[in-house]
């Protein structure tokens, strides 16, 4: 995986009626891009590494123009 | 296969002097049962909800409680790039539910027996399919050729 800061990570549910979880990478820890991350967790004020694995993907930050 | 293929669960990790209080904040948002507690780049614990039951709240340490303080460690580890079923060795020989996964001795990810489970059970349920359906359906011969 390689993200930004500003990107956000979504993390499907794992079990039947289980919400997929959202994050946003505050800090890029790895290299070029790579992880672990530190994110800002949905909805809350809460921050902690990510180490992410097959059920993540990156939904990557556009700028708006203009 | 090797392990890290084995790993179906993203990783959330925390630093050790954070309170046990922001872990279980950590656990209820991040949707996991266990974080890993890193220093640096080190991995030098796991805290698991378990955890702060039992060594938390149980024994009535205070919400502010840092984390190093109720994790378990040393912690039991294997490689990525090893062969999945060493897994399956350290957790018959050390007792535990998770394994850390590491790379270059960094933490990449947790391997629970929950996961090892479901994915046996899948494998279960396909060698069992054939067998239940003869016995279901019955066994269909081919047809004997004419002979003469």
């Amino acid at each position: 995986m390689q993200a930004t800061v500003g990107d956000r990570i979504v993390i499907r549910g794992h079990r039947v009626g289980e919400p997929d979880r959202d994050c946003k990478i505050l800090e890029v820890h790895g290299q070029d891009g790579g992880p672990p991350y530190v994110v800002q967790w949905e909805d809350s004020e809460h921050e902690s590494l990510f180490f992410p694995g097959s059920d993540a993907s990156v939904v990557h930050y556009e700028k708006s123009s203009g | 296969m090797r392990t890290i293929d084995g790993v179906r669960r993203s990783g959330v990790g925390i630093a050790p002097d954070r309170t046990i209080t922001e872990a279980a904040k950590i656990m209820e948002v991040a949707a996991v049962g266990s974080l890993a507690v890193v220093d640096g780049e080190e991995l030098v614990g796991i805290v698991t909800d378990r955890d702060l039951v039992r060594r938390g709240l149980a024994a009535r340490l205070s919400p502010e409680a840092r984390v190093d303080s109720v994790m378990s460690t040393p912690v039991v580890t294997i490689d990525a790039a090893a062969d999945l079923h060493g897994a399956f060795t350290l957790f018959r020989t050390h007792a535990v539910r998770r394994v850390a996964v590491v790379r270059d001795g960094r933490f990449v990810g947790m391997i629970t027996i929950d996961d090892l489970l479901i994915d046996l059970a899948a494998d279960l349920a396909d060698l069992a399919r054939p067998v239940t359906a003869e016995v279901l359906f019955g066994h269909h011969d081919a047809p004997v050729p004419a002979v003469g």
